[in-house]
């Protein structure tokens, strides 16, 4: 903060004294933080040694060293969850903070850690039996519990990736639209299904106060999946029910959108809004390569055109309407 | 020289710097109120969703444009009529630009940075297409820089920024590549020299209250500069880029000319960036100190593998958990003006948020056997059981 400024304010008479006095106190008392790039070193450390032994342990297979790797994994986990139960903050059904900096990526180690060991059980002696399910199920379920009883996010979408994987779906961000293989018409179902699971679980944290600030994380997968599983049955079904689907997008943008609106989240306005455009897009643009005709080239360019145009105005209105409301 | 009225962009650097206070409790909203009755910004700025929706939405209704008028010329369509029509695409988004910017009062609205990014991409197009030469591109390194520069002067652009700096050293080394051996020897110092000025004239540049303006800008050129002095140092780099674009011929384990000075930089540039950035309490310097130790290790192991993949990332992993506990235990207590507590709570929401989309996006893999190892010992099982028949 500028310090000059605010004396400028106080002259100006547009400032309390007392509120320039708070400012003066604390930019002499100014710090430099190297919180994040604390926390970045930690995320890292961790996202290294947790990869690192679960590549030693599969490397290491049919050695006696494997057995060490293996026990080491195990005291690790226990140190790191012996560590959270130690310093944990009581539960609660509302926002629970931190203890301390550390707190979060040992908590996010010892869960890492966790998964690797029942994966690697899972593998080398079969402890869960034949049933694949079984083999996801367990860590999801594990991932699930550490999120709400130590209230961490990250672990949280962890446990939901977990949550989409063991349902056959992918949805870390990046992958969500590259893996799958949406022209299967059951990876498209499960997806819906998913998708309002994860708004389902997101109204019930949000109405029923239980960690109400997981609301966001469970509303970004469950809105995603579900709209982008929309959209490919959109494509996919493009011959046959066009109309059910075409419904189906209408009715979930309309849904989400308003819900949008009602608690003011710019950015799911703008990813159903993105969505819905992209539908529409489709959809005209399928119905003029039926057409195939040099006009047909001219109209599709000038929608393009005119739709974007619109929609920038529409942007636009949304965003003062939200910015009142 | 640039684009927006100066003093609405003062304005609203005062607004923002009053809503931090107002956020961290320091004054109260109705002093809130009042700087903004005094200081009113009329510059349209919405939110970054809002940002990233217009640019993508400008950009679209500008290819669509684009593409129809390439439609209707089509029957008349040279090559050089192409060109023409891309210098007029060009001029004419940028000139929507200024009219956006001096009429709409558009301030990083999203609408402006995609007009002048497709404004230079179809001048730079139309340069090239005109030109329809091959061989050395340094004319095209130096009409980018020129457009990047005059864009960044003009609307304070941060990744024309870091563009104009990568195209003034593209040209550089273009036009030394052109000047035979002698030219190839002083690339990598060229461009470290070249970047060290230019990070010494944005950190100075920062601090002058007459390019307040740029102030992002600048900042951006110090960490890019850094990088840029780094990569020309760096051993890999300089080895692996002689082989690739001057043909050196170098067999495995066959050292360049000089490598040892290569090494030396490799492995203490970014260990004096963390320690300068420690001594002037700079966020850049240490922060691209961090990223460059990663690279330090990864040149280090492409060259001299001292351990198995696995176990350097064990390791690794560990000290790394080890230093930063370590600093955390250290800094408990504030010392000698650093503290491990985050200095503002502004925005962590959003922040964490993005954190744990990281953390699914990154860690929800976790290490499972490769696909031959899956039955290993186990042997298969169905092997036995002779049929009847025999």
């Amino acid at each position: 903060m500028d310090q000059e400024l605010f004396e400028r304010l106080q002259k100006e008479g547009i400032i309390s004294a007392t509120s320039a006095e708070k400012i003066r106190t604390v930019t002499a008392h100014r710090l430099f933080s190297v919180h994040w790039e604390l926390k970045t070193i930690l995320y890292l450390g961790v996202l290294l040694l947790s990869g690192g032994l679960g590549i030693l342990v599969y490397e290491n297979i049919d050695t006696i060293g494997h057995q060490v790797i293996l026990l080491a994994i195990a005291l690790a986990c226990a140190g790191c969850f012996y560590y959270c139960l130690k310093h944990k903050l009581p539960f609660s059904r509302e926002k629970v903070p931190a203890p301390n900096v550390l707190f979060d990526y040992i908590l996010l180690l010892g869960c890492l850690l966790l998964i690797t060991f029942i994966t690697y059980l899972q593998v080398q002696y079969n402890v869960f039996g034949t049933r694949y399910g079984m083999a996801t199920f367990i860590p999801m379920a594990i991932l699930f519990c550490a999120a709400y009883y130590f209230d961490h996010l990250g672990v949280l979408s962890m446990a939901i990736t977990n949550l989409a994987a063991w349902m056959g779906v992918t949805v870390t961000p990046l992958q969500l639209l590259t893996e799958n293989d949406f022209s299967s018409m059951p990876l498209i179902y499960s997806g819906l299904l998913l998708g309002i699971m994860l708004v389902g679980a997101a109204a019930v944290s949000k109405y029923k106060h239980i960690k109400a600030h997981f609301t966001f994380t469970y509303s970004n997968f469950g809105v995603n999946v579900f709209l982008i599983a929309t959209l490919a049955g959109l494509f996919t079904a493009f011959d046959g029910a066009i109309a059910l689907w075409s419904f189906l997008l209408v009715g979930a943008v309309a849904l989400f959108i308003s819900q949008a609106i009602k608690h003011k989240s710019f950015y799911f306005a703008l990813i159903i809004t993105l969505y819905a455009y992209v539908g529409l897009s489709y959809v005209l643009v399928q119905l003029l390569i039926e057409i195939d005709d040099i006009g047909a080239i001219y109209a599709g360019l000038l929608y393009f055109i005119v739709s974007a145009i619109a929609f920038v105005i529409l942007l636009v209105k949304l965003n003062k309407k939200l910015k009142k409301a | 020289m640039i684009a927006y009225n100066s003093k609405s962009l003062d304005n609203r650097d005062i607004l923002e710097q009053a809503e931090n206070a107002k956020e961290r409790a320091f004054i109260t909203p109705e002093e809130l109120e009042a700087v903004k009755a005094a200081y009113p910004v009329d510059l349209y700025t919405p939110n970054p969703y809002m940002r990233i929706g217009i640019f993508i939405l400008t950009t679209i209704i500008m290819q669509f444009s684009f593409g129809l008028f390439c439609l209707i010329m089509v029957s008349a369509m040279s090559e050089k009529a192409f060109s023409v029509l891309c210098f007029f695409f060009g001029i004419g988004s940028y000139a929507i630009a200024e009219f956006m910017v001096r009429d709409k009062k558009h301030y990083k609205s999203g609408a402006d940075a995609a007009l002048i990014w497709i404004a230079g991409g179809f001048i730079l197009g139309g340069v090239i297409l005109a030109a329809n030469a091959e061989g050395n591109p340094w004319g095209y390194c130096l009409v980018t820089l020129i457009l990047s520069t005059l864009f960044v002067l003009r609307f304070a652009d941060v990744g024309m920024s870091i563009v104009a700096h990568l195209s003034l050293l593209a040209l550089l080394f273009s036009v030394l590549a052109y000047m035979g051996t002698p030219g190839k020897i002083v690339v990598p110092f060229t461009v470290m020299l070249i970047s060290l000025g230019v990070y010494i004239v944005s950190l100075k540049l920062s601090k002058i209250h007459t390019y307040r303006h740029y102030k992002a800008c600048l900042q951006v050129l110090q960490g890019v500069s850094l990088i840029t002095l780094y990569l020309g140092g760096n051993y890999f780099v300089v080895r692996e880029l002689s082989i690739e674009m001057f043909n050196l011929d170098l067999q495995e384990g066959q050292d360049i000319a000089g490598g040892w000075i290569f090494w030396i930089l490799t492995v203490v540039l970014p260990l004096l960036y963390i320690y300068l950035g420690i001594r002037r309490k700079d966020r850049i310097l240490i922060g691209i100190g961090l990223l460059l130790i990663a690279a330090m290790v990864y040149t280090i192991r492409y060259y001299h593998s001292v351990a198995p993949l696995e176990v350097a990332m064990t390791v690794g992993g560990l000290t790394m958990i080890a230093v930063a506990y370590g600093l955390i235990r250290y800094l408990k207590v504030p010392r000698n003006g650093f503290t491990a507590d985050s200095a503002q709570e502004r925005n962590m929401m959003e922040a964490v948020q993005i954190e744990s989309l990281i953390i699914a996006q990154t860690m929800s893999h976790t290490p499972s056997p490769q696909p031959d190892q899956y039955n290993f010992g186990g042997g298969t099982g169905g092997g036995g059981g002779a049929s009847g028949e025999y």
